[in-house]
């Protein structure tokens, strides 16, 4: 079988707030796989923040190994960690982070700006575009943030994500802010990138949002409660149907932005 | 493009649309750079002005002029260089003649104050000066009306006498509407025939002669009517003001050989050249530039001030933004070098500004009447150092706002409301 792209091992982070220690996670094992689809649930408190800013690089453990790819990044350096977070992912925020007084392409653009490579102007601007297409948002790329609606905010947000073709795609609640069309439609587009290869983790609370993908991961007290397919987990399944159906509906975003 | 020109460019760019959505803000916090800027450019331009007027008129009036002075050394005793071995002798001043080549012209002047005593007027302490024909041009002052005195004036001692504008007023001397030609005036007791009008010196910049009535007579004349004299100088022209130095040596040789000075003997004169006012004035006006330049410090330091202030207010409103450019993968270094471009851009702007009001400044200044700043222009080295310092006032006072945007932690930034 082929090799895990995510390898956590005996992940533990403890914070101190105050005289207070808190153990956000207590001993994570977690392997993920090229193309994989994970939902990671939990109630607040359960360690979900934590294990997802962990797997973005965003924060370090304080006890364990973390391999992406074939890189230990749990033993690198915060500026080691920023190269990582720009070349092999991509985050997705509930209220989508757009920098408002950039137009589209440009907050598209932006990982481009802390690149290494970035490529000449005309190769950026072609790969934002490229991004723009494949979320379905070729056309509105000169509007800027306070132009679009949400959906249209968080597809940028996505392709902006995917610019680099990231090892990893991270969404956190990535529909929190949007009414239940407009999820069914950003849902469809992570199923549909999933699909064309990418590996999604998705954080969520939301069942509905969780039986879009293929595993669901639990987590309770900095610990994993369970890993199951979604069509496995007592919570989900009841979700799984109508979310089958959707992605069948809306097998391409392009599709979808013909409609 | 390298990624590193595409970076600053992208900066600069962001920092412009952040400085355009708060213009009103921005504008209010370069306001400390723009008035600094401004006021130590026009207070430059100004002095600019100043100092090309005074040397203009330094150089019309003779950077080629050379005065030699009687001079006891300083440290040397009485004894051995009596005033009498110092004072100036009519021969030396024809050795220099002959035999400085770098010399166009000089006078020996000898002035005294003497009863002048006209038909009507008799004026007690007036200045009567002994001259040769050469002074006109060695000092610049040329003959009005009537004429000079000629070669042969001196050499058979006429008794013949130039007075300038002052004294025929205040000697009465234009009664028929010659202007004072042909009349005749009394000093030492002898009659003087009024030849020519020379210029009223001009009130002197540097205060020398603070009386105005004048008269001039022949040095050979001079000579026998002045009694118990015992000051004689000569001012002398170069030949061009490029050769005021090596006519200066030559001087100081000739005199030296006159006086069979010894190697190891001071000079027992002085010769003084125009420049060293020239140097005088320079001084002071680099002092003048000195204070302006403390009194831009002091405003580019409370500009900087206000720089640092509103960095830090846009540090804090746009955290959750930095949480997210690290998020996307900024370093440390990124986000830092991002906040201080931005910090640099808005004081390099208001440097902009406040050059342009203060070469508008400079502008008017020309057309205060009287005010002799005519020529008061923004030098280009005073662009760049406006230029060069609003950048470091950018650097100095951006750094603490953008150090501390750059150590936000991604996660606590991007959770910040």
């Amino acid at each position: 079988m082929e090799e895990p792209i995510i390898q956590l091992r005996g992940i533990k982070k403890v914070y101190t707030v105050g005289v207070e220690t808190i153990h956000a996670l207590r001993g994570v094992d977690l392997d993920i796989r090229r193309n994989e689809m994970v939902a990671i649930m939990g109630s607040s408190g359960s360690g979900k923040s934590t294990l997802m800013n962990t797997l973005g690089c965003l924060d370090r453990p304080t006890e364990g190994e973390y391999r992406l790819g074939t890189r230990l990044v749990s033993a690198m350096r915060p500026d080691e960690l920023a190269l990582v977070r720009n070349e092999e992912i991509g985050f997705v925020f509930q209220s989508f982070e757009l920098l408002p007084r950039q137009t589209a392409l440009e907050n598209v653009e932006l990982p481009l700006l802390y690149s290494s490579t970035g490529g000449s102007a005309s190769s950026r601007r072609r790969r934002a575009l490229e991004a723009l297409e494949r979320v379905g948002l070729g056309k509105r790329v000169d509007h800027r943030p306070n132009q679009l609606s949400g959906g249209q905010k968080q597809r940028v947000a996505i392709a902006r994500a995917i610019l680099n073709n990231p090892r990893i795609l991270m969404a956190d609640e990535p529909t929190g802010n949007l009414d239940s069309a407009t999820t069914a439609e950003i849902l469809a587009l992570f199923s549909a990138l999933n699909e064309s290869g990418q590996t999604i983790i998705i954080v969520t609370h939301e069942n509905d949002v969780a039986a879009h993908c293929t595993r669901v991961v639990r987590l309770r007290d900095g610990r994993i409660l369970s890993d199951l397919p979604a069509e496995e987990d007592p919570e989900v399944l009841p979700f799984v149907p109508e979310a089958r159906e959707t992605q069948r509906r809306r097998r391409s975003p392009q599709e979808q932005a013909a409609a | 493009m390298s990624q590193a020109i595409f970076f600053f460019l992208k900066s600069v760019t962001m920092a412009l649309s952040q400085i355009w959505a708060n213009k009103a803000r921005s504008f209010l916090t370069a306001l400390g750079i723009i008035v600094g800027v401004a006021s130590v450019t026009a207070v430059i331009a100004a002095l600019t002005g100043l100092k090309a007027k005074v040397l203009t008129e330094f150089e019309s009036v003779g950077a080629a002029r050379l005065y030699v002075f009687p001079n006891r050394p300083d440290n040397a005793p009485r004894t051995k260089f009596p005033w009498e071995k110092c004072r100036l002798k009519v021969e030396e001043a024809r050795a220099i003649v002959e035999q400085c080549p770098s010399i166009k012209g000089l006078s020996p002047i000898v002035d005294v104050p003497m009863s002048v005593e006209s038909d009507s007027e008799l004026i007690e302490g007036m200045n009567v000066s002994g001259i040769w024909p050469a002074w006109h041009d060695a000092v610049g002052r040329k003959v009005l009306r009537g004429r000079p005195f000629s070669a042969i004036d001196i050499d058979t001692g006429r008794q013949v006498a130039l007075v300038n504008e002052a004294a025929v007023e205040e000697l009465k001397l234009d009664r028929d509407g010659n202007g004072g030609i042909g009349e005749h005036v009394l000093l030492g007791g002898r009659r003087f025939l009024v030849i020519g009008v020379v210029e009223t010196l001009q009130a002197r910049m540097f205060g020398m002669n603070s009386s105005q009535a004048e008269i001039f007579i022949p040095f050979s004349v001079a000579e026998k009517v002045l009694t118990g004299w015992y000051f004689m100088q000569f001012v002398a022209l170069a030949r061009s003001p490029e050769v005021a130095e090596e006519a200066k040596a030559e001087i100081e040789y000739v005199m030296r050989r006159q006086r069979g000075l010894a190697r190891t003997d001071p000079d027992t004169f002085r010769v003084a050249a125009i420049d060293q006012y020239i140097n005088q004035f320079k001084s002071m006006a680099a002092g003048v530039t000195a204070i302006a330049g403390g009194i831009v410090g002091i405003s580019l330091l409370v500009g900087g001030i206000g720089i640092m202030n509103i960095m830090l207010v846009s540090v804090s409103e746009r955290t959750r933004e930095i949480g997210l450019r690290k998020a996307v993968g900024a370093t440390s270094t990124a986000i830092l070098l991002q906040f201080l471009l931005e910090a640099v851009t808005l004081t390099v702007l208001g440097g902009l500004v406040g050059l342009v009001i203060g070469k508008a400044l400079a502008l008017s200044l020309t057309f205060i009447p009287g005010a002799n700043l005519e020529q008061a222009d923004v030098p280009y080295w005073a662009v760049a150092v406006a230029l060069v310092f609003s950048a470091a006032v950018g650097v100095a006072f951006g750094m603490f706002p953008a150090i501390k945007a750059s150590r936000l932690d991604p996660i606590e930034a991007l959770r910040h409301e």
